[in-house]
């Protein structure tokens, strides 16, 4: 499926289900998504992750609507917020999992027209990612090799990373300018993305689908 | 930084490398997180961790609306740490995109109501509280707080504006003063 639309698609739903109470339609959206996680075929821990981490914010959520509620035996909102954290990610996971972020910035670029130097440049950040997790390593070594630990809470972590941020992308920039690349102006494609009309069909389709099945448990 | 509004191709590495780094906080901290959700939820108050650490949540928005002080800023910064936080594999999923627009829209709200020439307390402080409350409204809905009785609803609304108010107003304003003592970011704009 084409990448925009599945992002799109996956961030509706998400937003569907936040303003409705359908447990059933949660877990119809959890299995859908789970199903479309299998094929991905990801490893065993990152399933597991995937299958585990939810499972404390959506008992937490269900325990306090139980215990806390203005009005008693609100069991059924209690499944409701349960299902719905797994929805969520599960629908995330599954968009997730099964597009690189590069198809990902391609297809806002060709697709959904995000200025090419947004596309490129969140791009090329985004490859930096790796440094930036050994900066941060870096960053706390250096202050405890002086006696300093460094926490979330220490201005002095952010401001350092961001000293090197400004470094880098001033560096990257140039780097990418001297190759070539100017600003809005036109580019051509070697790998072109294209919307086919299945994509427009399995997105439309889907929440079409999704209303008929919110609409309907809610009259019946 | 610059004054006009114009969005080049460094900045937007910078706006990039900036939300990334924020991404690796949000998911450093999601244990700590969980640690704390599992050990408040047997009183029936889990969902009041998601309220102590919203502030952490939240600093990527004002931090880069102070950085770049371009309308969208905030927004943007904020999305992207949390789109960067999906792609880690974060516990909210899909989910994660929406706070993180909402949470965005929130302390972008802030720079607006000075129309976007004041880059001081006034500025940050109105973030703090647009950001509270926009992240509250959002929450009364997904989280389902709505559903909670009055006096809880006030102490995490409470818990959320102090969190709000230690991380994305004081300590981004400590490292904001960091980095004016350097004057890189005056340079930038030259």
């Amino acid at each position: 499926m084409n990448p925009t639309l599945k992002f799109v698609l996956a961030v509706l739903i998400a937003l569907e289900i936040s303003f409705t109470s359908s447990w059933t339609v949660n877990v119809i959206l959890a299995v859908i998504g789970l199903v479309i996680i299998l094929a991905a075929r990801p490893g065993w821990k990152r399933l597991l992750s995937l299958i585990f981490w939810p499972l404390i914010p959506a008992v937490a959520l269900a325990v306090a609507i139980l215990m806390q509620s203005r009005s008693t035996g609100n069991t059924q909102f209690a499944i409701v917020l349960f299902t719905r954290i797994y929805a969520y990610v599960f629908i995330g996971s599954a968009a997730t999992l099964t597009t690189p972020i590069y198809e990902l910035v391609m297809s806002l670029e060709q697709n959904a027209h995000v200025p090419t130097k947004f596309a490129y440049g969140f791009l090329g950040g985004f490859n930096l990612m790796p440094k930036i997790v050994t900066e941060v390593k870096t960053i706390r070594v250096a202050a405890l090799m002086r006696g300093e630990t460094l926490h979330f809470w220490s201005p002095q972590l952010y401001f350092k990373a961001i000293i090197a941020a400004l470094r880098w992308s001033e560096n990257l920039a140039e780097a990418m300018t001297s190759h070539g690349f100017v600003e809005d102006a036109p580019r051509t494609h070697r790998v072109t993305v294209r919307i086919r009309s299945r994509d427009w069909i399995i997105a439309i389709g889907s929440l079409i689908l999704l209303q008929g099945l919110l609409f309907g448990l809610h009259l019946a | 930084m610059s004054k006009t509004n114009a969005w080049h191709l460094r900045d937007i590495i910078l706006l990039t490398l900036i939300a990334i780094f924020f991404g690796v906080i949000y998911w450093v901290i999601g244990p700590l997180y969980n640690l704390l959700t599992v050990a408040l939820t047997p009183v029936g108050l889990g969902p009041a961790a998601n309220d102590i650490l919203m502030g952490v949540w939240v600093m990527a928005g004002p931090l880069a609306g102070y950085v770049f002080r371009k309308v969208g800023a905030a927004t943007l910064g904020e999305f992207l740490g949390a789109v960067v936080e999906m792609f880690f594999g974060g516990q909210w999923g899909a989910s994660t995109m929406i706070s993180g627009v909402v949470q965005g829209l929130g302390s972008e709200l802030g720079f607006a109501l000075t129309g976007y020439k004041r880059y001081d307390w006034t500025s940050l402080g109105l973030s703090v509280v647009t950001t509270t409350i926009v992240t509250f409204g959002w929450d009364l809905f997904r989280n389902g707080y709505a559903a909670y009785h009055i006096g809880l609803l006030v102490a995490l609304f409470v818990i959320r504006l102090a969190s709000t108010f230690i991380f994305a107003g004081v300590l981004t304003r400590a490292i904001t003063n960091l980095l004016d003592r350097t004057h890189l970011l005056s340079r930038r704009s030259a």
